[in-house]
């Protein structure tokens, strides 16, 4: 083994020891996250509202459990429990996109990662996709989508329910 | 081996013990009640709304571990073993049967009649819908008409559902609300429905789940439950055909062995465990009936696209249902008998990283695409009645055991000749209503496809006047046991052309007259 490849590995093994040690939880540079999510969400959004999904989607990362029980689902039942932790690619990504990433970097990356599609759910396959997912699959990326106030993951009562929620202000 | 004993002994933690047992405790105050739960205990009302914000987040189970890993059957529809079993999780449907579900054999010359007459299950219906808190309003069709109205008014129409329901109806189907065990108002201790839309895990308590009556039997010293507790044998008087008693195992880790005496017992354990345990125990089983008739309803479904402005999410867990096919002509044509519901539905676009011409998409370019290729869409399903055979059955797997060595269940589901018979006349029909709801609002119909299991299944118990075609009377005491009883699911003969929870529990407050 080389000297360079030495150490790249164990700079690696480093990285992977640190990621078990901290368990389930990885942390992620809050600031290159926000400048990917100010190029991959939408801009209508604003800033503070891209910011904001950026956050959101670290705390999601952050929050992550390793093989937690997925359930079993209903008519051929299979239990099923979660993945790696999906983040452990993205310090390594969001290093590569640079701190303050343009659409050309992020094109290039997700062309190099071989991603042509949105995931239902963040798989790791790229944190750019992933941080598309995150957004546009959440309760806030579905109103978005339908310019509508759906608040589909709120407990709403039943006051505006028989309203158009596009018209709801 | 530690021994219990109690009056009444009733072996399942689910809706229907939950029902037994609080009726039982009223008919007989002071009566020794002990129930048996194989799996856990969930009374943690406080904690269901992060569970529920952990299901949205990450997909996580909203009930952790409510399953035994060792105790699955093959063929079964579901895991779920614990303290409510099933319906900790139910959408809280509460339809009813109709009156031609027991007429089969004297109305169309099908299958069996039930050993019950409509008007004497019905006073039961409207039972259940009191205990349970079911919220609905009357059908449009005047054959079911209720004795006594629903206890609570029905849960509102979402604005989706209203344009459901007028695209629906210019087919000529009446469409409503499904009856619920969903609070609209404050009922039974339990708060008002909040519209969260994950009804799988109501945060509020809304929903009725066997949990909330269990807490309170128990805080009222009615009752006694032993959960991690697998009951693995009935066992008889010596030299007697009634049972003595229950033996088992703690499911705690320390494996310990448990007997239970009691005057009587009843098997409330469902359609897959009722029976299972009945092999294991060669009880109840002097015709060789036990494990026979499985039934369930097949269903189909049709995605069907329409120009409509529909919002999906606004109240997911909640849906239409047409009445329209409970009934047939008897004597004549095809018999076909199902219901017909309409539930939000996504468009089939979704947000996508690429367009057609393979340029990026991001940001705000994702929604403007969406938006041009989105397309209203509706689910519409039909739960068919089907009838089963007698080698539609639940066995025993000698090759899947679990921990302590006992042979796991296996279902197979299979048709009588007359149920394969009309099969692709079932489907013609079916195609020709979903062609009848899409001709309006430029509908296109994008899938229909056969469900590949049978929903809400039910029997293996199955009850009638003959012990040599049935396990039980229709109180769901067995034939071969005077004090032994089978209550709920496995009980039924056909599972209908609806949900069966509301008429697992209404036979289950009926045999509770006779316990």
């Amino acid at each position: 083994m080389q000297r360079r490849s030495f150490f790249r590995w164990l700079a690696g093994l480093g990285a992977f020891t640190w990621l078990h040690a901290q368990g389930d939880a990885v942390a992620l540079d809050e600031s290159a996250l926000a400048g990917l999510a100010a190029v991959v969400l939408p801009a209508s959004l604003g800033r503070a509202g891209t910011d904001k999904v950026a956050q959101q989607f670290a705390a999601w990362c952050r929050d992550y459990r390793e093989d937690a029980d997925l359930g079993y689902g209903y008519g051929h039942p299979r239990t099923r429990r979660s993945g790696l932790n999906p983040a452990r690619n993205y310090p390594r990504q969001l290093a590569a996109l640079g701190p303050a990433p343009t659409r050309a970097a992020v094109e290039a990356a997700l062309a190099a990662a071989a991603i042509t599609a949105l995931p239902r759910r963040p798989n790791g396959g790229h944190v750019a996709s992933d941080l598309m997912s995150f957004y546009f699959t959440s309760a806030a990326g579905n109103d978005y989508l339908y310019r509508a106030a759906i608040l589909r993951d709120a407990c709403r009562g039943f006051e505006r329910n028989a309203e158009n929620p596009s018209h709801a202000s | 081996m530690p021994v219990k004993e109690s009056d009444i002994c009733i072996i399942g933690g689910g809706i229907s013990a939950a029902m037994l047992a609080q009726k039982l405790s009223e008919l007989h105050p002071g009566i020794a009640i002990q129930v048996i739960e194989a799996g856990r205990t969930t009374f943690d009302l406080p904690g269901r709304f992060a569970n529920r914000r952990r299901e949205q987040l990450y997909g996580e189970n909203p009930w952790p571990d409510d399953f035994i890993p060792d105790q699955v059957a093959d063929g079964q529809i579901s895991h779920t073993m614990a303290l409510g079993g099933q319906a900790l999780h139910w959408g809280g449907t509460c339809n009813r049967f109709s009156r031609e579900d027991l007429e089969l054999r004297s109305r169309y010359g099908l299958y069996t009649d039930w050993p019950i007459q409509w008007d004497d299950l019905e006073r039961y219906y409207c039972e259940a819908e009191r205990r349970l808190g079911v919220s609905g309003a009357p059908s449009p069709f005047p054959e079911d008409k209720p004795s006594q109205p629903y206890p609570m008014a029905a849960m509102p129409l979402s604005w989706t559902l209203e344009q459901y329901k007028v695209w629906g109806e210019k087919a000529g189907f009446p469409f409503q609300g499904v009856p619920q065990a969903k609070n609209t108002v404050a009922y039974d201790g339990r708060a008002a429905c909040q519209r969260c839309g994950t009804c799988d895990i109501c945060p509020t308590g809304a929903k009725y789940s066997p949990d909330f009556t269990f807490q309170a039997l128990l805080k009222a010293g009615k009752i006694q439950i032993d959960d991690h507790t697998l009951i693995r044998r009935l066992v008889l008087e010596p030299g007697k055909s009634t049972v003595a008693a229950a033996q088992g195992n703690r499911r705690d880790g320390s494996g310990t062995a448990v007997e239970y005496r009691a005057k009587k017992f009843v098997l409330a354990a469902g359609y897959t465990w009722s029976s299972h345990l009945l092999l294991l125990s060669s009880l109840a089983n002097r015709s060789g009936q036990v494990g026979k008739y499985m039934n369930g309803h097949e269903f189909t479904t049709a995605i069907i696209e329409l120009d409509a402005e529909v919002y999906p999410g606004m109240n997911p867990d909640y849906g239409l249902i047409s009445r329209q096919f409970f009934r047939c002509a008897a004597g004549g044509g095809d018999y076909v008998r199902h219901d017909l519901r309409i539930f939000e539905f996504s468009p089939r676009a979704q947000p996508r990283l690429k367009n057609d011409q393979g340029q990026w998409l991001f940001g705000d370019e994702v929604g403007e695409d969406w938006r041009q290729r989105k397309r209203a869409a509706a689910r519409v399903r039909a739960y068919c009645d089907v009838h089963p055979d007698a080698t539609s059955e639940l066995t025993l797997d000698p090759s899947q055991r679990n921990q302590w060595g006992d042979p796991l269940p296996k279902i197979v589901h299979r048709f009588d000749a007359a149920t394969q018979a009309r099969a692709g006349a079932t489907q013609d029909h079916l195609a020709k209503v979903f062609a009848r709801m899409a001709a309006n609002q430029s509908g296109k119909i994008v899938s229909v496809s056969q469900g590949n299991y049978l929903d809400h299944p039910a029997g293996g118990c199955r009850m009638g006047n003959d012990p040599a075609t049935s396990v039980c009377d229709s109180f769901g005491r067995t034939h071969d046991h005077e004090n032994l009883f089978v209550v709920g699911a496995p009980t039924l003969p056909a599972a209908g052309c609806t949900n069966g929870t509301l008429t697992f529990v209404a036979l289950t407050l009926r045999s509770a007259t006779a316990i």
